[in-house]
């Protein structure tokens, strides 16, 4: 009985070892062709490089030179802090003030922006491209409004969400105290609202700092954040960088890992809760 | 602390709308990401010497038309863009400004290569290329030199015409290890996407030949509606040359790119490629190139017509400048002076000849003026050439990407053994009847 | 109330409110009003009537063959990545030593954005069909497959975590009593674990749903809509026929607006069935 456990132990530790090493192995991969020079990389895309197949850091070189990747890494990086700090700030006071002054008109206001949630963005993109260049905002900080706006639905929902389930008594005590709604929100229910405003960012951050199709429409032409710059490298005739590529998917990785690694508790709580409410 | 935010919050809704989307000087909307940071360069020289500042957007390979359409809406419009021939100004005639009486115009050496509709000139060609068999001399020469070949010529300019390409070729794989290459031909790059060598550059003879003799006018798209492909022969002959005197076994042709087969041609693992003068900076970019700069040549697409000892090589252009017409006066004189300073002053040229090694189809460009990199100089100096005629560039007229993307995918087929070629010509003849039809 | 309601609302709401209205409703509305004329910016718009749907629904328009990939490629992933999440889900719940590490890296691709996702595979699976000597966009099928195993990496990780707080909010003593009448795992399985974790069924099957049918990053990054545009899924569709073609910008449009009714229906079902087994479990 008891060997028999063990041998159930291991075989179960194999099996996901195995699995552990198929579910790296793509990140892996990319990993050692972007050591490799452009031509044995599309030949031999599962070999080692060796010293005839190694390329050194020219594809790194290469790739950041041809779509200045700082430089979109710091797109990149302005756009989604400013875009969640904004998101979280914004909506959480919308999503508590529609929810405390209960009214025909506040709920009208909160049900059209559940109603947003549903809505592919390829339904607005050409309209919306179209609004932002009307209104100037076709800049790193223009951009930041339409993500507010854009993405207000579903935050609001689930800020509203979890506000109802604060009992009124929490913030009555405060009223009693004479404070004005501004410093009640910011000293009595914002601090309320951490678990589900750690959700909020981390949902919203994954979707800016990956979106493609938004900034590219929207910036693209002036400015490239990193998906866009990758997509940047894609082929036809002939110019296609395919060294360069690897280096930059890998670059583009390791902020993510690195973010990961760092609060990954956080992110995973996270989605789990936005999966459920959402 | 919350008026702090408030502010804030107010402050950037505040300065987005400020920051103003009418921005001064000249925008280019550049085709060609290969050379985008030259143009930079260029623009920055330009601003330099006349205070106009020029700036350089680059859409992505392959999604320029995609970019234009988002890009010419705004309001902030490109001013300079680039349309590929008549199938594009179609596309893009409401924003094309008439540029008949443009300085540039006036500098055109051929006129008629211009793109009009009659009455007035919507876009300029800035760049005449072209393309044939590129091979290595080196190579040849020691085939040549060997004592026992097969064939009894003694330099490239007695192959002229496609039973002596043939001969030479055959008999340059039988000796392929004594020559130090893998074949002689790089790999025919039959990846979609890649694949415009041969769906669409070596498609142009054939079809060239069959223009001729039906007496079909470029400008009447209805006399082109329809196609025989007459000489699919030809074209056959000379794909099965490059396939089966290959680096690369023909069933594996699908996952090569363009950059592949050059890569090979570089590393002196073959002696010929099919491509054009554009193609030189990939050679001589890849590391370990063996090729010298003087040792590399043009030869003819033969595909044994009538008279093709006095073919030359496929030359054209499918670059065109065009101006937006919308905008305000100011702004198309601004774009407009840009390009004639950049085809007329001596700074402009000099960086059109030595920076984008462009053979300039302008009257501004002398002798003196020659592009540097070797292919362009073999390209003007086989346009000087009095006894041969050159093939020009009609894959313009071919009606769409569909159409190409199709052919180029049945050659694949046949390629790997797939489909007959009797089918690949029933493709092409149905596949250009139905997009002819959409088009029109 | 009401005086400070109106006091206090444009400090609350208005800023949001204002940035919502720009970005998405007012986006909307021209967007729907503009399926049913021509245009080619909104300024030039001529109202067309029916005419854009009737196109879209033509034949030649591409929107069928786009819905049947679509559709095809929904239903494949969705039955996939939530089989092997609950597998895996099974796997990771049973307290062995490890555990948290295997979980952490099995949801790290889902953190990963669409474009370059699509790169990664379209390394690897090219490296693949290369030695068969063609690649992805060959012919439809490899793009399919291709699109359902990126789909599957990305998103086990993700159901799976979904899946074990599922399991895991199984009480301990069903598993004891289970276990007193002498059931077999399987048995445990199929009449304690599954019923339990129901809800998380539905939630993760409407992801995956939802999810691969709104899918467009991954679908440009990978195959670009090749061979020809046999590959493209109704979001790349829409965009292709927006920004590919000429003259076709009210059709793109109103492929749209269908696309958005579609995505409706689906958010409609989901809204439905929780509703009923929320009901149930009342």
């Amino acid at each position: 009985m008891r060997t028999k456990k063990r041998v159930l132990d291991i075989l179960w530790f194999v099996l996901l070892t195995l699995l552990t090493v198929a579910f790296l192995f793509p990140v892996f991969a990319v990993l050692i062709n972007s050591f490799k020079g452009q031509l044995y990389i599309t030949s031999s895309p599962f070999s080692f490089p060796t010293g005839e197949t190694f390329a050194g850091l020219a594809n790194y070189l290469n790739g950041i030179r041809k779509i200045r990747f700082f430089e979109a890494f710091g797109y990149s990086l302005f756009i989604t802090v400013a875009s969640v700090a904004l998101i979280v700030l914004g909506t959480s006071m919308t999503a508590w003030f529609l929810i405390r002054n209960k009214s025909k008109f506040s709920s009208f206001l909160y049900y059209l922006f559940v109603f947003s949630m549903i809505v592919p963005f390829q339904m607005v993109m050409f309209t919306m491209s179209k609004v932002a260049n009307t209104l100037n905002l076709e800049n790193p900080v223009g951009i930041v409004l339409l993500y507010l706006g854009f993405g207000a639905g579903l935050s609001v929902f689930m800020f509203g969400g979890f506000i109802r389930g604060i009992p009124r008594s929490v913030e009555e005590a405060a009223e009693i105290d004479g404070c004005t709604p501004i410093s009640k929100f910011f000293l009595v229910v914002f601090p309320l609202l951490k678990p589900i405003t750690v959700t909020v960012a981390v949902l919203n951050a994954m979707w800016i700092w990956n979106d493609y199709l938004l900034p590219y429409l929207v910036i693209g032409s002036k400015y490239r954040t990193i998906p866009v710059a990758v997509q940047y490298l894609q082929g036809g005739y002939g110019s296609r960088d395919i060294g360069a590529l690897m280096a930059m998917l890998v670059l583009a990785i390791i902020p993510i890992v690195v973010f990961y690694a760092l609060a990954q508790k956080s992110i995973i709580k996270g989605v789990i809760a936005g999966a459920v409410k959402g | 602390m919350k008026k702090l935010l408030f502010f804030t919050l107010l402050l950037t809704v505040g300065l987005a709308f400020c920051s103003c989307g009418k921005r001064e000087g000249v925008y280019f909307f550049n085709f060609k990401p290969e050379i985008a940071e030259k143009y930079e360069r260029l623009a920055e020289i330009y601003e330099e010497e006349t205070g106009v500042p020029v700036r350089v957007v680059t859409a992505a390979s392959g999604t320029y038309e995609q970019t234009l359409k988002s890009e010419i809406v705004k309001k902030d419009a490109p001013a300079i863009f680039q349309i590929n021939g008549p199938v594009g100004y179609a596309a893009w005639k409401d924003y094309c400004m008439d540029l008949s009486q443009s300085e540039l115009y006036r500098h055109l050496t051929d006129k008629t290569l211009a793109i009009s509709d009659g009455a007035g000139v919507y876009g300029i060609p800035y760049v005449v290329e072209g393309y044939g068999i590129i091979y290595n001399e080196e190579i040849t020469d020691k085939y040549f030199a060997l004592s026992n070949k097969g064939t009894t010529y003694q330099s490239m300019d007695e192959i002229r015409s496609f039973a002596a390409l043939k001969a030479l070729v055959e008999d340059m794989t039988a000796h392929k290890s004594e020559l130090g290459i893998e074949g002689v031909f790089a790999s025919t790059s039959l990846k979609s996407g890649e694949d415009w060598r041969f769906q669409t550059h070596l498609a142009n003879v054939p079809l060239y030949y069959e223009f001729l003799d039906k007496g079909v006018d470029l400008k009447k798209p209805a006399t082109y509606a329809n196609v025989e492909f007459s000489y699919a022969e030809g074209y056959r002959n000379l794909f099965d040359l490059y396939l089966n005197n290959s680096v690369t076994d023909k069933k594996l042709l699908g996952s090569v790119q363009v950059a592949d087969s050059m890569a090979e041609f570089a590393l002196g693992r073959c002696a010929m490629v099919q491509n054009g003068n554009w193609a030189y900076s990939q050679v001589a970019e890849v590391t370990g190139n063996t090729v010298k700069a003087d040792k590399v040549h043009f030869l003819p697409l033969y595909i044994g017509s009538a008279e093709e000892e006095s073919q030359g090589l496929c030359t054209g252009t499918e670059g065109y400048f065009a101006i937006n017409k919308n905008l305000s006066e100011e702004q198309k004189k601004q774009a407009l002076d840009f390009l004639t300073w950049m085809f007329t002053s001596e700074t402009g040229k000099a960086f059109v000849t030595e920076e984008l090694d462009f053979i300039a189809p302008f009257d501004t460009f002398t002798d003196a003026d020659k592009p540097k990199d070797p292919l362009s100089r073999e390209i003007s100096d086989w346009l000087e050439k009095e006894e041969v005629y050159n093939v020009p560039w009609i894959f313009t007229v071919f009606p769409g990407q569909n159409f190409k993307t199709d052919f180029g995918s049945a050659l694949l087929q046949y390629a790997q053994g797939s489909k007959s070629f009797d089918e690949v010509k029933e493709i092409f003849v149905r596949r250009w009847k139905e997009e002819s039809e959409k088009l029109s | 109330m009401k005086k400070s309601f109106f006091r206090y609302f444009p400090i609350f709401v208005l800023p949001t409110l204002i940035c919502f209205f720009i970005a998405f409703f007012v986006p909307f509305v021209m967007g729907i009003y503009l399926s049913f004329t021509k245009f080619t910016t909104v300024g030039n718009a001529s109202f067309v009537g029916l005419r854009n749907y009737i196109t879209v629904f033509s034949a030649s328009s591409g929107f069928w063959r786009a819905f049947f990939f679509t559709a095809a490629f929904t239903l494949v992933s969705t039955l996939t990545v939530n089989f092997f999440a609950f597998l895996l889900a099974l796997l990771l719940t049973r307290g062995k030593r490890g555990t948290n590490f295997f979980r952490t890296v099995f949801f790290m691709p889902n953190l990963v954005g669409g474009i370059v996702l699509g790169y990664i595979w379209q390394l690897l699976i090219n490296g693949v069909l290369n030695s068969f000597g063609v690649d992805i966009t060959f012919a439809a099928k490899y793009g399919f497959w291709g699109l359902v195993i990126l789909t599957n990496w990305q998103l086990i990780g993700y159901m799976m975590i979904i899946y074990i707080a599922g399991i895991q909010s199984v009480p301990k003593e069903l598993h004891e009593v289970a276990q007193i009448d002498g059931a077999t795992a399987f048995g445990e399985l199929r009449h304690v674990t599954l019923p339990l974790v129901a809800p998380s069924v539905t939630i993760c099957a409407f992801l995956t749903l939802t999810n691969s049918f709104k899918m467009f990053d991954q679908n440009l990054a990978l195959t670009g809509g090749a061979p020809g545009r046999e590959t493209s899924m109704l979001a790349l569709d829409i965009y292709q026929t927006f920004y590919g073609s000429v003259g076709q910008e009210g059709v793109g449009q109103a492929k749209a607006v269908i696309f958005f009714l579609l995505v409706a229906a689906i958010a409609g079902a989901q809204l439905y069935l929780s509703r009923r087994s929320e009901a149930k479990a009342e």
